[in-house]
């Protein structure tokens, strides 16, 4: 053999053997695979002091220079599959092949605008598709990130993030699944400050900040697009683009450097409430019910269980078909209670976690047939006008730090009771989409808050021009002075977060001239008091404060003009930084007071445009006038003509018609978005019909007849109103009329016993009769 | 569904043996063969035939000059109303009950269920005055039995179209007597759900009783009144 042969033989030798020892390891890692897949029955959570990895599966030093946030899929993948969890309920939204019974979806809120927007990568009805609206992951992340729990749209695959290189996920990094969000046992873990780093889109290192691991600083939000996370710390710039880092908490790392995950196999409630939450609009925290089930001690996991796949179980009827999850079953309110699937078929575990088999004494069947469990147990009772609650998606619940971060918009209703996909009457949540629109045939596109901005120009900053002058003035104002807008019978006072307030003036008069102040105490004084400039005997100080007044109003930006103020004949105004004080031309002859100059015509500090608009929405939660919406309706029918724009909001599509006046009329795309509810339930004396059939069944009952009407960011009267039997697909009239006939009842009861007792006794005489005469006991009739 | 093949069955079944009874005690063809099946063939054809020659006679004109002929009108003013209220109210019990059971997988709902409750109070009642005014007519006056295998012989039972018309009328007071029962505990907060369950099906049920002992009654009072006429 020659000597390349050998050579080539003793390669082939050595592949083999590559070969031979490679599949005989991945065969014992199969079986390890295998082996730790299957639970080995123990009932403990065992301690998780376990090293962490970074992204690039390199083991964390904390005391290193600049160490790199723990990656979850690293550090603890060896042991739970990650791939298998990314597909979960939580994190797979993007790929799932189902999207199960609807559920609340994510609302894009933006109250300068007017949008509540119903979002979700599930095909819902009456959501929209992320994609359909233009929103990338990035976008969605940014929108959303502060509830995501990582994973699906904030862990995008690598092709979506080359196909949006705007998008800045080589800066922030992904947010990978963040298994301390809901496994964390320990205090430290905390909600806020994973959205405080998802808004600072510090995406890789938010887990490691919200699970307390480890302190981070920096904002990524603030480096360049071109940096990358290799390049380390930002050495010229220690104050505003400072790249982020993290410390660790040194004291839970062993010398090992292994860190103490406190992990619950069972995620606690807290976990889950921090973005489950919902409570009633306006409720004291300490007035407020929560779950029957939790009081009586069972956690939300105990019933929403799932495996490693994470695919949780929902609880409604039907799942256990749709997911093939047949466990699921026993998970429902009938298969808990009743032992029963959906069709009432006794095949499944009944009694699970020691769930009670209720009793429902004089409960007629078709209650069972109609309605869901939930109609009668969950949720609050159907009073006047529904109740509306906050839920920690949508209003932003549970993030607390100097800013405000919940919402009172979107005005979320419940309980709503309409059918659901199995055609049984169920309690659901319910919002009023708002949007603006692009009309082509039937398809109606939502523009996206950006462009509607852009279009409308200054149309919708009325109250930020307001609020301009008044944080202007506020620059010179002394110690207990306050600037304001008096306007009607409102005052207009700046706020911390740069909008303003209004508040009623006590004892104002309809009809005040608007004029714009200052607040010392109790007291609103004329920002230009009344005095003669012509007058010898003036106050000096007056006039400095002219000149003060004016410097600030020359600090607004985008005026309209120079600011001047004009007290009778005398224009005051500011000239190479000294107060000029001149006759005023005749064109002023009519101004008077503090405004703007601009091409030789007195402007008011505020426009009749806007205070028209700010007082008209004072003490609302409305943020648009029917003004406002016709006005960037015309103005988006300018930017593009061919185009036909709406407006939707309040269950009413507005429109401008030929005639340039706003019309509305009712449209499928302004139909509300409503989602099945199940908590909480309540306990059993407070299910509807423990008082009696009349808790329903009466002439002007608050199931059947309360009235919805529809809401949005738009201050009209021009809204969808509708009684709570509509919803339910059922006629008011009959209801109305069978709820009457509960009055007659208990007498119809009576008059139907006594008819069966004397019908019954006849009966029963007659066959005794019939039977003593077979006996012979009693004698035949003796004919005459 | 099981319900619904009864209901046809049970009325197909009545319908027979009516239309049967009459064949065998007005045809002399029925005496003429002992074989079943000629027999069987005789009465198709006498079925059909009879079927024909009435599908012919029937028009509105001729049903209402049926109705008018009825002795109801002839009864004093507040038996009239009795029967009539009575009649009224069984129809539309009957009609509602089985139609919406039959046909509408929802079962009864609507006005239709509202009208269904009322006529139900008011079958009641008429029931209830018929029972106690009328029902000393139908009681029956059979001889003392003694116990023998003899009882079990369907001939010596003396089953007559009399007696059947007794033991109908008794029956039909006697599944009233359950369909007001089981309309009325399943209002009252007595029942839990498998208790609410029977009394649904009972009702059901008893019901059918009621209509297959109405149908027996009347069939064998038309036919009574036809021959005696």
């Amino acid at each position: 053999m020659s000597r390349a042969g050998r050579y080539a033989l003793g390669a082939l030798g050595l592949a083999l053997a590559i070969l031979a020892l490679s599949s005989a390891g991945s065969a014992a890692s199969a079986g390890q695979e295998a082996k730790k897949a299957a639970w080995d029955g123990n009932r403990t959570t065992p301690a998780h002091l376990i090293p962490l990895r970074d992204e690039n599966d390199e083991p964390i030093i904390p005391t290193e220079t600049d160490p790199l946030p723990y990656s979850a899929r690293f550090t603890c993948g060896p042991c739970h599959d990650y791939k298998t969890i990314q597909g979960g309920w939580h994190f797979g939204a993007m790929t799932a092949a189902k999207s199960g019974r609807p559920g609340e979806p994510w609302i894009q809120l933006d109250p300068k605008t007017g949008t509540v927007l119903p979002i979700s990568y599930r095909k819902w009805p009456g959501t929209f598709e992320p994609a359909a609206l233009g929103l990338t992951a990035w976008d969605f992340t940014a929108l959303f990130g502060r509830h995501l729990p990582g994973g699906g749209p904030a862990e995008p695959s690598d092709e979506e993030v080359l196909a949006h290189p705007e998008a800045r996920w080589n800066v922030s990094g992904k947010a990978e699944v963040n298994c301390l969000a809901c496994h964390n046992r320990s205090g430290r873990q905390d909600p806020s400050e994973w959205a405080k780093q998802v808004l600072r889109e510090n995406l890789r290192w938010a887990a490691t900040a919200a699970g307390g691991v480890g302190e981070v600083g920096g904002m990524a939000s603030r480096l360049k697009e071109t940096w990358d996370v290799y390049d380390g710390p930002n050495l010229d710039d220690h104050e505003w683009a400072v790249v982020p880092s993290v410390k660790y908490r040194t004291s839970d790392f062993d010398s090992k450097q292994r860190y103490f995950f406190d992990l619950n196999y069972q995620p606690s409630d807290d976990r889950c409430l921090a973005c489950h939450s919902v409570s009633p609009a306006g409720e004291a925290q300490w007035s407020a019910e929560a779950d029957v089930h939790s009081t009586a001690g069972l956690k939300c996991a105990d019933c929403h269980r799932n495996d490693l796949g994470h695919g949780i179980v929902r609880g409604y009827a039907g799942e256990a078909a749709e997911t093939g999850n047949r466990t699921a079953g026993s998970f429902t309110c009938r298969g808990c209670h009743l032992g029963e699937n959906e069709a009432g078929e006794k095949s499944v575990v009944p009694g699970r976690l020691g769930a009670p088999y209720p009793k429902h004494t004089g409960l007629p069947l078709v209650h069972f047939k109609r309605l869901s469990c939930t109609v009668c147990h969950s949720g609050p009772k159907p009073k006047e006008g529904f109740t509306r609650v906050r839920t920690s998606r949508a209003n932003r619940l549970g993030i607390y730090g100097v800013a405000t971060w919940a919402t009172d918009l979107p005005a979320v209703i419940e309980p709503v009771y309409a059918k659901d996909a199995g055609q049984k009457i169920s309690p659901h949540r319910l919002v009023w989409p708002a949007f603006w629109a692009k009309v082509d045939g039937k398809n109606v596109t939502p523009l996206k808050p950006a462009v509607v901005e852009a279009a409308a120009g200054d149309i919708l900053k009325p109250e930020a021009r307001i609020a301009q002058t008044l944080v202007a003035l506020s620059q010179v104002m002394a110690e207990g002075e306050v600037p304001v807008l008096i306007a009607d019978k409102l005052v207009f006072v700046p706020n911390v977060d740069g909008g303003i307030y209004a508040s009623e003036r006590p004892g104002a008069k309809a009809g005040t001239p608007d004029f714009w102040g200052i607040r010392k105490g109790e007291d609103v004084l004329p920002l230009v008091p009344e005095f003669d400039p012509a007058a010898a005997d003036k106050d000096p100080a007056v006039e400095t404060r002219f000149m003060e007044f004016l410097q600030a109003l020359g600090t607004v930006a985008g005026a309209p003009g120079r600011p001047v103020i004009v007290v009778k004949t005398t224009l005051y105004r500011l000239v190479d930084g000294s107060l000029d004080m001149s006759e005023a031309p005749a064109e002023l002859a009519e101004a008077s007071g503090p405004g703007w100059l601009a091409e030789g015509k007195f402007l008011p500090l505020a426009s009749d445009f806007d205070l028209r608009t700010v007082t008209a929405k004072a003490g609302t939660e409305q943020t648009l006038t029917e003004e406002q919406v016709a006005l960037v309706l015309t103005a988006l029918a300018g930017s593009n003509e061919r185009s036909d724009f709406v407006y939707i909001s309040g269950g009413r599509m507005f429109r401008v018609g030929r005639d340039g006046k706003l019309a509305a009329k009712s449209d499928a795309a302004a139909e509300p978005v409503t989602w099945p509810m199940a908590h909480n339930v309540r306990p059993a004396q407070q299910s509807l019909g423990w008082n009696g059939c009349t808790d329903c069944h009466s002439g002007g009952s608050d199931f059947f007849f309360t009235k919805l009407r529809g809401t949005g960011p738009l201050l009209t009267a021009n809204v969808e109103k509708r009684s709570a039997a509509s919803f339910m697909g059922l006629g008011g009239l009959f209801q109305r009329f069978f709820g009457l006939s509960f009055i007659t009842r208990p007498l119809f009861k009576v008059f139907l016993a006594v008819c069966a007792f004397v019908i019954g006794a006849l009966v029963f005489v007659a066959g005794l009769l019939l039977l003593g005469r077979l006996a012979g006991f009693l004698e035949k009739r003796s004919e005459p | 569904m099981m319900f619904t093949i009864i209901v046809f069955l049970s009325v197909i079944g009545g319908v027979a043996g009516l239309t049967f009874h009459r064949f065998w005690t007005t045809r002399e063809e029925a005496r003429a063969t002992i074989l079943y099946s000629e027999l069987f063939k005789k009465y198709a054809a006498w079925l059909a035939l009879g079927t024909i020659r009435s599908a012919r006679k029937a028009s509105p004109k001729a049903w209402w000059e049926y109705n008018k002929a009825l002795p109801l009108w002839r009864l004093p003013v507040l038996e009239k109303c009795l029967y009539i209220g009575f009649y009224g109210s069984f129809a539309y019990l009957a009609a509602s009950g089985f139609f919406f059971a039959i046909f509408v997988p929802r079962g009864l709902y609507g006005f239709p269920l509202v009208g269904h409750v009322m006529a139900g109070g008011l079958f009641a009642a008429c029931l209830a005055v018929i029972v106690i005014f009328k029902g000393r007519n139908f009681i029956s006056v059979p001889k003392p039995v003694n116990l023998s295998l003899a009882l079990l012989d369907p001939r010596k039972m003396g089953i007559t179209a009399a007696r059947v018309k007794l033991a109908a009328f008794w029956l039909f007071a006697l599944t009233g007597f359950l369909l007001a029962l089981t309309a009325l505990l399943p209002m009252m907060p007595l029942l839990r759900t498998s208790g609410q369950k029977f009394m649904f099906e009972f009702h059901r049920y008893s019901a059918l009783a009621s209509l297959l002992a109405a149908m027996v009654f009347a069939g064998l009072e038309v036919f009574e009144s036809g021959r005696s006429r």
